[in-house]
């Protein structure tokens, strides 16, 4: 096996976050940045910025209004929403 | 191979669609920011969705056949010239993310993403992000897309995708950065996280 150098690791470590990696190829990013102390680093601060990237998301309850709104004009359309919505 | 469209009975529309409208909402508000726009481009989106849903095909995805029904409706009010946005290789995106990060922590803000709340910095920055960008963010990033499924959905090759997604990335943090610096958080405890 081939060792990795730290800048094919750093082009290739966000489509690791990203869980987009062969099985096989995330496993050789995995083991180098477990032992290199220059990518280990990084590789936790973008995994900080990412997580608060995704802690950005709606937790929902757009306004009731909107959702009323929606309502009224499926039903004007014919449909009678059910019970769960 | 998916299955073709099919005599989809209208109650179904109330149980599989209708659960993400918030989604929806939450995904409008990114392409058209938080105003009146936003709730009529949600209120478009299922109506054009219930006309259209014997196209849905069952077994598949229904929010990311809504999001790209509500982008689609989104942007066919717009110029092409308005989705445009540079060509930027995702590699050296990624080499410019590590020099950021090099950089942040010469400044002391090696761990600003873990120490401060910057959630409404990185609401307004993403607004601020060209929308061909902003959406392959959003996406990715916030609803958690593979980038073969957003790449699908947006009708783009995955290159793309990954090109985007990591300029608007590396962007993202240098504005993050400048804010961190700007706003003094260097070695402070300002808008420090609780807990």
């Amino acid at each position: 096996m081939q060792k990795l150098d730290c800048e094919t690791v750093m082009r290739q470590l966000w489509d690791y976050l990203d869980g987009e990696l062969t099985p096989e190829w995330a496993l050789e990013l995995a083991a180098h940045l477990a032992a290199c102390q220059r990518c280990h680093p990084q590789m936790a601060f973008e995994q900080a910025f990412l997580t608060v990237l995704a802690s950005t998301r709606s937790t929902g309850n757009h306004s009731a209004a909107l959702r009323q709104r929606v309502m009224a004009m499926l039903q004007a359309e014919g449909i009678t929403p059910s019970a769960r919505d | 191979m998916t299955a073709p469209p099919t005599d989809l009975p209208e109650a179904d529309f109330t149980l599989e669609a209708l659960p993400h409208l918030d989604a929806v909402a939450g995904f409008a508000r990114w392409l058209a920011g938080n105003g009146a726009d936003a709730d009529d481009l949600v209120q478009e989106t299922f109506l054009r969705a219930h006309r259209s849903w014997q196209t849905f095909r069952p077994g598949t995805a229904c929010r990311a056949w809504l999001f790209t029904i509500c982008r689609n409706l989104h942007y066919s009010t717009r110029t092409r010239e308005a989705r445009m946005d540079p060509v930027s290789d995702a590699d050296l995106e990624a080499l410019a993310a590590a020099a950021l990060h090099s950089s942040a922590k010469e400044s002391g803000l090696g761990d600003v993403f873990d120490r401060f709340d910057l959630r409404d910095a990185v609401r307004r920055e993403i607004e601020k992000l060209p929308p061909a960008t902003r959406e392959v963010v959003v996406l990715v990033d916030i609803e958690d897309w593979s980038y073969e499924d957003t790449a699908r959905a947006l009708e783009i090759p995955i290159g793309t995708v990954r090109s985007r997604l990591f300029r608007g990335r590396r962007v993202l943090q240098e504005r993050l950065l400048t804010h961190a610096r700007d706003a003094g958080l260097v070695g402070g405890n300002r808008q420090e996280k609780k807990g």
